[in-house]
């Protein structure tokens, strides 16, 4: 940023709100110059600062990046709608927090996607950046956009903005990337030449090198390579060796308030538990742990370099991580006198050890949130859930006992075969919490239970066994939703539900082809943005755009599709097999649960890469 | 024993408000590793106070703030750690043990001197802080938690000049009185009959009152 500009930016800051969100300066932030590294990578979350920073895998590249002594990482965030209307007016682009490099001076532009509902702002940030924004209009001298994360794994929606995708874990992938660009640098290659040599990275979708076509009845007729250097089928990079990989020593520690504030010690990744809806289960398996040794090497780094006051455990189900009580007592005893305390998110209902509540509960005691999904049996075996009502009872009535009172349920609604029977199972299931906070003995429990229900709305997604199914329409779920209100009313339970229009949407984006990003580009240019934040949340503007580029909502949203229909990401080989996802579709209709694979091999795909899983090699003696 | 330390709160950090400083800075102890001491009970809070908040916007060049310790620390060994231990924008300049008996910096704060540097050219000229001074007084409106409270600021106000383009001003800054400097410099627009002026406001010195005398807070 040239001088003139900083002005301009040292004016805006008197004005917009949460100034602090853009000056940087945080506490192990890099210092490393752009000018005396090879290659540069803007990595541009595309949320507000306090989100972005609450982001573990934003900090694991970040930290990967600026390890190599050649590339340097910088971080960028959505401005909020005042700063990003302020930017605009005075001709400010968008620029990196560390050392306010506008973006387009980068040599990458990275962005993560965790949410459908973020990539408005994906094309806002390019805009403010003054990058074009679609890939077809960049030239020589414009970065590479490229896109990494969850919702990368069905890359077509923003097919048309993104130059280049990584899928699946991206510690090694990005350090190839960003080291084929270096190369591609010092041998003068063109942008074409350099994204043909991305494309030859394992694991790198370059979207120019597919060409769609479609049928008459608007359904994917096939995805194929239109140049040599494209492989068929990309296949999602795996970190076999998470104990090796690399992890943050340091992490930025941010002034101000933002979502989690603390040291997240990501345990293990991937989750053997198979349920049905849930695509990180399907995309980050198989299961790897990180060894007890390793965390608390970890742990000991990143406590002393942040100062931080809390570590948070972090993972899809930390209550699956082998020696759990062990690892948490490990850490409350090395960090007693230090004041850190521990806490544990993502805790499954059927293995919270009692122990491992009252480990925690030393040091301070937060919320204690847990995850039924649905409300009756038969809709849990649906969905593969795997806990019963008892797990659920045992569970908070242990909570109870041990001084909580306040619990959080979360549910789903519009799964796939729902009837009113389950929606009043979420009922009858709040009112046995209440019992069993009744049932312990008054002088032994704390005052005042607070139950909070919060369903949100199901969306199906890529690589699981529900890609095939129909989301329920906008009108079916307000009603469901009006239903399962009256069945919460309970003294001591409040309920919360989700906009349905935004899972709609979000059910049109996570499933879609190509073509939805015109859909996504006429939205933005129409004013959406932040479609997260229900102030700012504009779902007419949305269905407005779908009509101006042809296109049905439901179409995407609430149609079944069949097994023989091509999917628009079947160009990606995710590790799970489609043989497989259809059997546990088969199966979920059947009502018939699906074992958890560390009790043996189900055969989802993941035996076919060798190494890649550990609990099958194991089982076969490998 | 505490450690009386001077920190620049540096131009970039000028947005982050009173209790992310705090904050800030409690992390910073945490990851020095110095013996900091903690305060008894269900909840506890490292040991340490400042003289005073900057409010948002404003950069301190010498800002003061103790800090408890378990054990004594040589200065030398404090300051290093510390100071290794602090983001970049946030520098400890000197640092000197003092005893648990010591006042605390709120205690001492007398007043503070400024510089207020006016956006663009300044608008002033010393003519209009010669008429400025000249007042009976200057009644100004204060906002406070309970409303607004019409006061006279005239005799808060220990040195006002002008020098290359900035306002230097000492003002009362005390539990009892106090008058910010933002708040003096709108008067002093308004009775130069010029518009209201956005200017950056630096804290250039916190101080104590010694028979009648002002001296820097951290040598008090």
């Amino acid at each position: 940023m040239n001088s003139a500009q900083e002005e301009i930016l040292e004016r805006l800051l008197e004005k917009v709100q949460k100034p602090a969100r853009y000056t940087g300066g945080e506490m192990n932030t890099a210092v490393k110059s752009i000018g005396e590294c090879d290659v540069s990578f803007a990595f541009c979350f595309p949320d507000t600062y306090d989100i972005a920073m609450s982001h573990l895998g934003m900090k694991i590249l970040y930290h990967i990046i600026n390890k190599q002594p050649w590339a340097v990482c910088e971080r960028v965030c959505a401005p909020w709608p005042d700063m990003g209307d302020a930017m605009r007016r005075e001709g400010l682009p968008l620029f990196s927090l560390e050392s306010r490099t506008p973006i387009r001076e980068f040599d990458l532009v990275g962005f993560t996607l965790m949410y459908e509902m973020s990539y408005s702002n994906i094309l806002e940030m390019l805009d403010l950046g003054g990058i074009p924004i679609y890939a077809r209009d960049r030239s020589e001298s414009d970065p590479l956009v490229v896109a990494g994360g969850p919702c990368a794994f069905n890359p077509e929606p923003l097919a048309y903005f993104i130059d280049a995708y990584m899928i699946g874990d991206g510690e090694d992938v990005m350090v190839q990337l960003c080291q084929t660009v270096r190369e591609s640098k010092a041998a003068h290659r063109t942008r074409e030449e350099t994204l043909r040599a991305l494309a030859g990275i394992p694991g790198v979708y370059v979207p120019r090198f597919y060409d769609v076509s479609y049928n008459d009845d608007g359904t994917v007729r096939s995805v194929t390579p239109n140049d040599p250097c494209a492989p068929e089928k990309v296949r999602r990079c795996v970190v076999t060796d998470l104990e090796h990989a690399e992890y943050p020593e340091t992490i930025p520690v941010p002034f101000t308030d933002i979502v989690f504030d603390r040291i997240t010690l990501e345990i293990m990744r991937g989750c053997t538990r198979g349920c049905r809806f849930c695509q990180a289960g399907m995309i980050y398996r198989p299961v790897r742990e990180r060894s007890m040794e390793r965390l608390l090497e970890i742990a000991d780094h990143l406590e002393s370099s942040t100062g931080y006051e809390e570590i948070s455990l972090s993972s899809l189900s930390s209550g699956d991580y082998t020696c759990l009580p062990e690892l948490i007592r490990a850490l409350m005893d090395r960090y007693r006198e230090k004041r850190v305390s521990v806490s544990l998110p993502s805790m499954r209902i059927d293995n919270i050890v009692k122990q491992s509540l009252e480990e925690t509960s030393k040091v301070k005691k937060s919320g204690l949130t847990l995850a039924p999904e649905a409300g009756t049996q038969r809709m849990r075996d649906v969905i593969n859930k795997g806990v019963t009502e008892e797990d659920l009872i045992r569970a908070v009535t242990d909570a109870f006992d041990s001084g909580w009172s306040s619990v959080k349920l979360y549910f789903m609604l519009g799964l796939p075969t729902e009837t009113d029977e389950d929606l009043r199972g979420i009922g009858d299931l709040a009112q046995k919490v209440v019992g069993a906070y009744f049932s312990i003995p008054k002088p032994r429990r704390a005052p005042g239970l607070r139950i909070t229900c919060s369903a949100s709305v199901f969306v199906p997604k890529p690589f699981t066994p529900f890609q095939w199914v129909a989301q329920d329409s906008p009108e079916i779920i307000r009603e469901k939703q009006e239903h399962l209100r009256e069945y919460l009313r309970i003294k001591g339970v409040t309920f919360n539900w989700h906009e349905s229009g935004l899972s709609f949407l979000e059910a049109c984006i996570s499933r879609g082809d190509r073509r939805i990003g015109d859909v996504i580009y006429t939205a933005w240019k129409n004013g959406c943005r932040f479609d997260g934040w229900n102030e700012y949340f504009r779902y007419d503007t949305w269905l407005e755009a779908f009509d101006a580029c042809g296109l049905d909502p439901a179409f995407y949203a609430c149609r079944t599709r069949p097994f023989s229909e091509t999917l628009p990401w079947d160009v990606i080989d995710a590790g799970v097999t489609k043989e497989f996802l259809m059997r546990e579709w088969e199966k979920a209709l059947r009502t018939e649960t699906t074992r958890d694979c560390r009790k043996g091999c189900n055969g989802c795909g993941l035996q076919r890469w060798k190494g890649a899983c550990p609990a099958y090699e194991n089982a076969r003696g490998v | 024993m505490k450690m009386l330390a001077v920190f620049e709160k540096g131009a970039r950090l000028r947005h982050i408000g009173h209790l992310d400083l705090m904050r800030a800075m409690q992390r910073a102890l945490r990851r020095s590793s110095l013996p900091i001491r903690y305060s008894q009970g269900f909840n506890p809070h490292i040991l340490m106070s400042f003289a005073a908040p900057l409010s948002l916007g404003a950069v301190g060049l010498r800002e003061v703030m103790e800090i408890s310790l378990e054990r004594e620390v040589p200065a030398e060994e404090f300051s290093g750690r510390l100071s290794r231990a602090l983001p970049p924008d946030i520098r400890l300049l000197s640092c000197r043990p003092v005893a648990d008996t010591h006042k605390p910096p709120m205690a001492l704060l007398r007043a503070a001197r400024y510089r207020i540097e006016p956006r663009g050219e300044c608008p002033l000229t010393q003519g209009d802080l010669d008429a400025f001074l000249k007042k009976e007084s200057i009644p100004a409106v204060k906002k406070t938690k309970s409303g607004e409270k019409e006061i006279d600021i005239k005799p808060m106000i220990h040195e006002l000049t002008l020098k290359d383009g900035n306002i230097f001003c000492t003002l009362d800054l005390c539990e009892e009185k106090s008058c910010k400097p933002d708040l003096m410099f709108a008067c002093l627009c308004s009775s130069a009959g010029i518009p209201p002026t956005e200017a950056l406001v630096v804290r250039l010195l916190l101080l104590s009152e010694k028979d009648g005398v002002f001296l820097p807070l951290e040598d008090a």
